[in-house]
């Protein structure tokens, strides 16, 4: 499994369970010969004086499969999903998903990709719990005819019936969790990062976390999770990986 | 779905969303209307107090400054992006309006949207007093004019509104500069009292700025004030400065974005 002249790991191809991507399976975004996520030599250096933070990171998720890295604090997870995401750029390397870059074809990056940040922000304190899924369904830009029927199977969907006219910043942390990970899955991504997701998320809120994992896996997405080593989800991963030294070591 | 659909849809749910965060301080509104109404107050008794060299009236002065003073709450508004943009980048959301689809740019133009009509509702309101309360007398043949130039006038000031979220989303700061800016637009632009009590090269320099001219001609369609050239150059003027600066504005904003991204500091607040 792993390769590469930096010794850096690559997860191969699994076979995939769903009809390859060139089929059109993702409403015809999607450009022949691709992956959900591809990083090729990612490397990142935060300060001149240091030593990188991504050193040659290869990782190639496939169609249907779950991925786990894990790796201490600092060790450079959440700068992976960040570049990953398209949100940061590496100092070198190639980030493509589902043939497209995060800058070339931005648009369409973003229709595919959705990242879960870490911690608790990224929410509009003063709105609604359907008036901030509204809000991101007009930023992802989903068809006129599906947006707001979305958002309501979104609010069923992750069991914010209760919530959705209630402000965010009346919520506790886990409920506010999970209009994060609501929000995250609302577009229906076929490529999803998830930073520590579990954060504040009480069993059920898990629970509900594992059916939205699910339903991607079933459409033929992919799911990257990082968390700090020493908490592996209980999830069944495809492929488990550690982040040590700025490089991905084989679980 | 159309891009141009989609860009539309995403623009009113910016504007939707912050008419909904508008509306959750409930106080908000009539503290701004009160506000408003205390300096329209104020300056109606000065202009009754103090002559001023160059007009013939305590009216015609009161009538130069509340135009004046409309736009002071516009350009608060041109540049208040910048601070919504500060917000943004503190509570996260600027990063997954930067993930999404609609992406960063666009957002940060929408952005303006409600303050701009804000800040227009706000200086009719003012301007309603005014004429209501403290006899303004408003020239209202060419009142309707008004309406079209200062959606030009707007759009002249945007792109100082979009610089300065450009710089903020470089520095990291929400007021890098924009206070003592706009008590320098306040000046040179003649906002309070005309350019022409300013020193040669001062009046020099406020010609190579739109805020003179876009202030000129809304005086001129609201309380009949002369004008210093045709309305037809004026116009030119403020047209050109828009076309020339809201491009390089958008340009730097995707610059000071990009540039975020690949330094890494887009992430920092």
């Amino acid at each position: 499994m792993s390769g590469g002249a930096s010794a850096s790991v690559r997860l191969e191809a699994q076979a995939p369970p769903v009809a390859p991507a060139s089929s059109g399976s993702v409403s015809g975004l999607v450009a022949a010969e691709a992956f959900p996520l591809s990083l090729e030599g990612i490397h990142k250096r935060w300060r001149k004086d240091q030593a990188p933070i991504l050193d040659g990171v290869d990782l190639r998720l496939d169609l249907g499969t779950k991925t786990w890295i894990g790796g201490r604090n600092g060790a450079g997870k959440t700068t992976l999903l960040r570049i990953a995401a398209g949100l940061i750029d590496p100092d070198q390397g190639r980030v493509h998903a589902w043939g497209f870059g995060p800058h070339d074809k931005r648009s369409r990056y973003h229709r595919l990709v959705a990242f879960l940040p870490a911690g608790d922000r990224g929410l509009y304190a003063r709105l609604s719990v359907r008036h901030q899924l509204r809000f991101w369904a007009g930023m992802a830009m989903i068809d006129s005819a599906v947006r707001e029927s979305r958002v309501e199977e979104t609010i069923d969907a992750f069991d914010l019936r209760e919530l959705a006219d209630q402000r965010v910043d009346r919520m506790s942390m886990g409920q506010r969790q999970r209009v994060r990970i609501a929000m995250t899955f609302l577009p229906e991504p076929e490529t999803v990062l998830l930073d520590e997701p579990l954060t504040s998320l009480d069993l059920e809120g898990a629970v509900v976390l594992d059916r939205a994992i699910d339903r991607l896996i079933d459409r033929g997405g992919a799911l990257l999770w990082c968390s700090p080593s020493g908490d592996h989800p209980e999830h069944e991963f495809d492929s488990d990986w550690l982040l040590e030294a700025g490089r991905l070591v084989a679980l | 779905m159309s891009e141009l659909r989609g860009s539309a849809h995403a623009f009113r749910e910016v504007l939707a969303r912050d008419l909904r965060v508008y509306l959750s301080y409930r106080s908000r509104l009539a503290s701004q209307a009160l506000t408003s109404i205390f300096s329209l107050t104020l300056f109606y008794y000065v202009s009754q107090l103090v002559h001023v060299s160059g007009f013939d009236s305590p009216g015609a002065y009161f009538g130069f400054v509340i135009v004046g003073i409309a736009l002071v709450g516009v350009l608060y508004s041109c540049f208040s992006v910048a601070d919504t943009v500060r917000q943004e980048l503190i509570a996260g959301t600027f990063e997954r309006l930067v993930l999404s689809p609609f992406g960063p740019v666009r957002s940060v133009i929408a952005m303006a949207v409600f303050p701009l009509i804000y800040a227009f509702a706000m200086a009719t309101l003012t301007l309603a007093v005014g004429w209501a309360v403290f006899d303004l007398q408003l020239h209202w043949q060419t009142v309707p004019l008004a309406i079209p130039a200062m959606a030009l006038a707007l759009l002249a000031f945007l792109p100082f509104g979009l610089a300065f979220a450009a710089l903020t989303v470089v520095m990291k700061q929400g007021n890098v500069g924009t206070s003592w800016v706009i008590a320098l637009i306040s000046i040179v632009g003649g906002l309070y009292f005309p350019i022409t009590l300013l020193p040669e090269w001062v009046q020099t320099a406020a010609k190579f700025q739109p805020f003179t001219p876009a202030t000129e001609m809304l005086r001129h369609l609201l309380v009949n004030s002369p004008q210093a050239t045709s309305a037809l150059v004026t116009i030119a003027k403020v047209a050109l400065f828009a076309a020339v600066l809201l491009p390089v504005s958008i340009w730097a904003l995707r610059r000071a974005i990009r540039e975020g991204q690949r330094r890494g500091t887009i992430i920092e607040y």
